[in-house]
């Protein structure tokens, strides 16, 4: 029997607040993050919202301690104040005190900064501190500076599955704890808003010019957003050990791909369906057992019809609260399955249910509405967390109250 | 963890004539600049005309070494789909980049996009080969393809897939040759392969490769029993990491009859090797670089040029060891079975 996995610590910074506490504050509030960009150069600026955290890179640089050091990206900077806090919440002074994994991910690693001087790195004629940047191209550089800034190095790598990435992270770090190759790892994901994902999209028609309106009859695309959240994964036994204080236990997730479509998920919602089916068999709870899914809800056209499917699929007329916290927070991409999944863990341990905001007509296609409304004292003990992306990538979590 | 890891089949694109036939490994004769292209094969007999126009050159490279993997184990459905890659497709990248900048953000062709996503290889191998199982993509550098590989065992052990299809994929283009000579990744001068390990200069030669495997709990010729990665050691850490995955492992450095290193002509990086390579000096050693190149993934092509030195023969025990640039070091251990 492989050991069980607990929460023990968590970090987040994202549109809504700069630690768990603001983003709680936030969701309670039903105060979304939405609006448009200060800091992204674009002619989409003016047009298309998104979900941008509340500091200038400078501003970040500084509360990072590093002032003046062009080389952290704003990834790496929004990750290194998330794996700040976890460590911190997790009540870990010193990282290196046994051997730990750092499992991160990114879908475009350092490319708000490097599209900056791109074009001034392939002129031979320039010179300048931008060189320090050309590093930061790739996935890897924000992981390793976050990684040697802890001194987290037993295991130090990146995954990038689209959307799905930091789920996949957190699958990733668990089970290089039940296989006892760690004891602890810290997984989850960052990503800074470019004018190379906002095009990217763009060009995909996939952004609604309006704030996102997931399970919504009128949704017209999604808003895309930025952030990072790590949560710290201990064995059972560590906790015991050094008597850390539980947030919830992952107990169960499920990775499973479409093979449909490389950019749209299959009508009927297959992947999502098997995803969060066997995510659920593997925590040993029942359909009846779970309170609260918090979904994939881009409010793209497809995700949400497939995602609606899935979820009357699996739970058929029962189907529980859901909602979606992109309205909120943008769809922030390789972060949003770590960031979800901390709201996922709020939801259990406030014992609370967070709105879908921006939801006025029932889909046509669906039988199912999400939840509209703040729900407090909602006894919430399992929750599931989709991230579905490209490629066909899907990935369901399962969080549990921690009950001894 | 305890897993057996059975190598089943496999398949490499590489600057070498290693995609069909017996390998004979060749020297190649570079000009220009210290940079190594793969060899393509002919792409139209794995993918219809009209998808195989619309792929990038790394997508293709990547979707047709994984397809001549699993016809080479005679297998069509793996249980998993794992792979690395240093930089994804470096070409549509950078298409991406030019067209914002040429077309001032306005109508967009999102193809460059959407292929140049980390994970879009692995999405098509699954939408091929109607995979809906477990799927991953890692993008770190020299520990992407080891990451994919240490996955694969994972799933082996612990019985959700009996057979894993693991592969990585990197692509050089001129545009980012450039980029990373301005920071010292290549020999200034241009460098021939035969000259590689000898030239007493930094830098390496730039390379680029897709290669695949079919793991499988299901006993095979040739096992990987092992595989132990270490994240910016020290020489003496570096030697402490061997001496403990040896040990792991249950194994003499003596038992050892082929090293497989991959030592690349930088002489930063040099020390390292020489350290390995001290411990067994009772082995054959097997430089591969000067056969495909540095890169992030290389590591592949090392375990696959491993593989093929098993299946000839006379080395039973093969140790690989390989760091990209001094950052991410991996050990793999290879035993064939004794029959």
């Amino acid at each position: 029997m492989a050991e069980r996995v607990f929460i023990t610590g968590m970090g987040m910074i994202s549109a809504i607040g700069n630690n768990v506490e603001e983003n709680f504050r936030s969701l309670r509030a039903q105060q979304s993050g939405l609006g448009h960009t200060r800091y992204i150069e674009t002619i989409h600026r003016e047009v298309l919202p998104v979900g941008e955290v509340k500091l200038s890179t400078e501003e970040l640089a500084e509360r990072a301690g590093k002032p003046g050091s062009p080389e952290f990206t704003r990834t790496t900077l929004l990750g290194l104040a998330a794996m700040q806090e976890a460590l911190m919440s997790a009540g870990i002074s010193d990282p290196r005190e046994l051997p730990a994994a750092f499992i991160n991910a990114s879908t475009v690693g350092g490319m708000c900064d490097t599209e900056k001087v791109y074009f001034d790195i392939l002129d031979p004629e320039k010179e300048g501190t931008f060189l320090k940047y050309i590093d930061t191209l790739d996935c890897a550089d924000c992981t390793q500076r976050i990684a040697d800034e802890t001194g987290i190095r037993e295991y130090v790598t990146t995954i990038s599955t689209a959307c799905s990435s930091s789920a996949n992270a957190l699958m990733y770090g668990a089970r290089l704890i039940q296989q006892g190759l760690v004891q602890r790892a810290v997984c989850g994901g960052t990503e800074a808003l470019t004018r190379f994902t906002i095009n990217g999209f763009n060009s995909l028609k996939n952004i609604d010019k309006q704030f996102c309106r997931p399970f919504d009859q009128q949704r017209n695309g999604l808003n895309l957003g930025e952030g990072a959240a790590y949560l710290v994964l201990e064995s059972e036994s560590l906790v015991r050990a050094r008597k850390a204080r539980v947030m919830a236990e992952l107990s169960g997730w499920c990775n499973t791909n479409e093979a449909f479509h490389p950019t749209a998920p299959s009508p009927e919602g297959d992947g999502a369906f098997e995803a969060m089916r066997k995510a659920l068999a593997m925590s040993g709870r029942a359909i009846a057992d779970v309170q609260y899914v918090n979904v994939h809800g881009t409010a793209t056209l497809n995700n949400d019809a497939s995602e609606g499917k899935a979820l009357e699929r699996l739970f058929g007329t029962e189907v529980p609260k859901f909602s979606s916290t992109k309205p909120f927070t943008g769809h922030t991409l390789a972060a949003a399955g770590a960031i979800e999944a901390i709201f996922s863990v709020l939801a259990i341990n406030r014992q609370m249910i967070f709105p879908n905001l921006n939801f006025s007509e029932k889909m046509e296609e669906l039988g199912i509405t999400p939840e509209t409304k703040l729900l407090e004292e909602y006894p919430v003990r399992n929750v599931i967390s989709n991230s579905f992306g490209f490629g066909g990538n899907n990935a369901s979590l399962v969080f549990s109250k921690y009950e001894g | 963890m305890k897993a057996k890891c059975y190598i089943r089949g496999c398949a490499a694109i590489s600057p070498q004539e290693s995609f069909a036939g017996h390998f004979a490994p060749q020297l190649l004769t570079l000009e220009g600049k210290s940079m190594m292209r793969v060899k393509e094969p002919d792409y139209s007999g794995f993918i219809p005309p009209n998808s195989l126009r619309r792929m990038s050159r790394v997508l293709k490279m990547g979707l047709v070494a994984a397809l001549q993997c699993l016809r080479n184990s005679n297998t069509s459905v793996p249980g998993a789909i794992i792979t690395g890659t240093g930089r994804g497709s470096l070409q549509d990248t950078e298409k991406f980049l030019h067209n914002i900048r040429d077309y001032a953000e306005t109508a967009l062709n999102p193809t460059p996009f959407i292929q140049s996503t980390y994970n879009s290889v692995n999405g098509l191998i699954a939408l091929q080969q109607q995979c809906t199982e477990y799927n991953n993509t890692f993008v770190h550098r020299g520990f992407s393809f080891e990451h994919a590989v240490l996955d694969s065992m994972m799933q082996l052990a612990e019985g959700n897939a009996t057979e894993v299809l693991t592969g990585a994929f990197d692509e050089m283009t001129d545009e980012h040759f450039y980029i990373k000579s301005r920071i010292g990744y290549w020999k200034n001068e241009l460098t021939q392969p035969a000259e590689l390990l000898d030239s007493n200069t930094t830098g390496s030669i730039s390379g680029e490769g897709a290669t695949f495997f079919l793991f499988s709990s299901k006993p095979s010729d040739i096992c990987l029993e092992g595989i132990k990665m270490v994240y910016k050691p020290s020489g003496e850490e570096l030697q402490q990491a061997l001496q403990a995955f040896l040990s792991s492992q249950d194994i003499a450095a003596e038992e050892i009859d082929l090293l497989v290193s991959g030592r690349n002509g930088d002489t930063q990086y040099g020390h390292f090797y020489d350290g390995v390579e001290g411990e067994f000096s009772d082995a054959r050693v097997f430089y591969f670089k000067p056969y495909c190149g540095e890169y992030d993934t290389a590591g592949a092509f090392g375990l696959w040029a491993a593989v093929k030195e098993l299946e000839i023969g006379p080395a039973k025990t093969v140790l690989l060891y390989n760091n990209f640039y001094g950052e991410q070091h991996t050990f793999m251990l290879l035993r064939k079975a004794a029959i």
